[in-house]
């Protein structure tokens, strides 16, 4: 698997508490944290939500990584993930949700992106302590690359 | 065991889009196939995570392997799939 780097998360970007009424808001609330550290231009969070109509970006474990398309990489800045904590859940065409790791990045970061990401869900301990922690710290500490355990 | 190598052809690699398309269409063989890149551990190829885990880049060759009967047609419809740009279809498809 390719080397493990830090997943490039900005504190700002962590929410362990949001609410979302709908999939598409739930995805639209990740877009405008990236938005908010300055990763994406506002034109991004449309593209993250054409994405999940064209496909799910559910992935298991309670876990969507909602991200744009191809055509939205214009608009990413810097490579940036932004972790949502829907407590409540979020109905994700019938899977329920609970985290939600938005994801933004230029050229392939993405391939290194997910990959890292899914290293550390494909370990239920992990992915279920992640699902449950309201500590940012802990979840700087879950997302740590999982070769360093 | 039977196995096929195929190389990643989707513009941004085995990514979210392309990786499902590639985990659906392993649900629906009826033999159980594994993916691998290199001599690293395989993982299910109905497994999201586990496919993504890969980091499977456009260009990265990844191996194919499935037993049993009908495990050659499942190699060689899944082995298509990989060889086509699925990003295009998805340009198109816009």
């Amino acid at each position: 698997m390719p080397d493990a780097a830090p997943l490039p998360l900005d504190p700002r970007a962590i929410r362990l508490d949001a609410e979302a009424g709908s999939r598409d808001d739930a995805i639209r609330q990740c877009g405008e944290t990236l938005l908010a550290v300055g990763a994406i231009d506002e034109a991004y969070i449309a593209t993250m939500i054409e994405r999940e109509r064209s496909i799910s970006t559910y992935v298991g474990e309670g876990v969507a990584i909602p991200h744009g398309t191809l055509a939205g990489k214009d608009a990413v800045h810097h490579d940036a993930i932004s972790v949502l904590r829907f407590p409540g859940g979020v109905d994700w065409d019938g899977e329920p949700v609970v985290l939600c790791v938005g994801i933004a990045a230029r050229d392939d970061g993405h391939v290194r992106l997910l990959s890292e990401l899914a290293q550390i869900l494909l370990d239920p301990e992990r992915a279920k302590a992640l699902r449950e922690t309201a500590d940012a710290a802990e979840v700087f500490r879950l997302l740590q690359p999982a070769a360093d355990e | 065991m039977p196995e096929k190598t195929v190389t990643i052809a989707s513009r941004s690699g085995l990514h979210a889009r392309p990786a499902k398309m590639f985990v659906q269409a392993a649900a629906r063989q009826g033999v159980a196939v594994r993916v691998r890149v290199g001599d690293r551990p395989s993982v299910p190829a109905t497994s999201m995570l586990g496919v993504l885990a890969l980091g499977a880049e456009q260009g990265t060759a990844v191996i194919l392997q499935a037993d049993g009967p009908g495990a050659e047609e499942a190699l060689d419809v899944l082995a298509e799939l990989l060889s086509r740009d699925l990003d295009a279809e998805e340009a198109a498809d816009a």
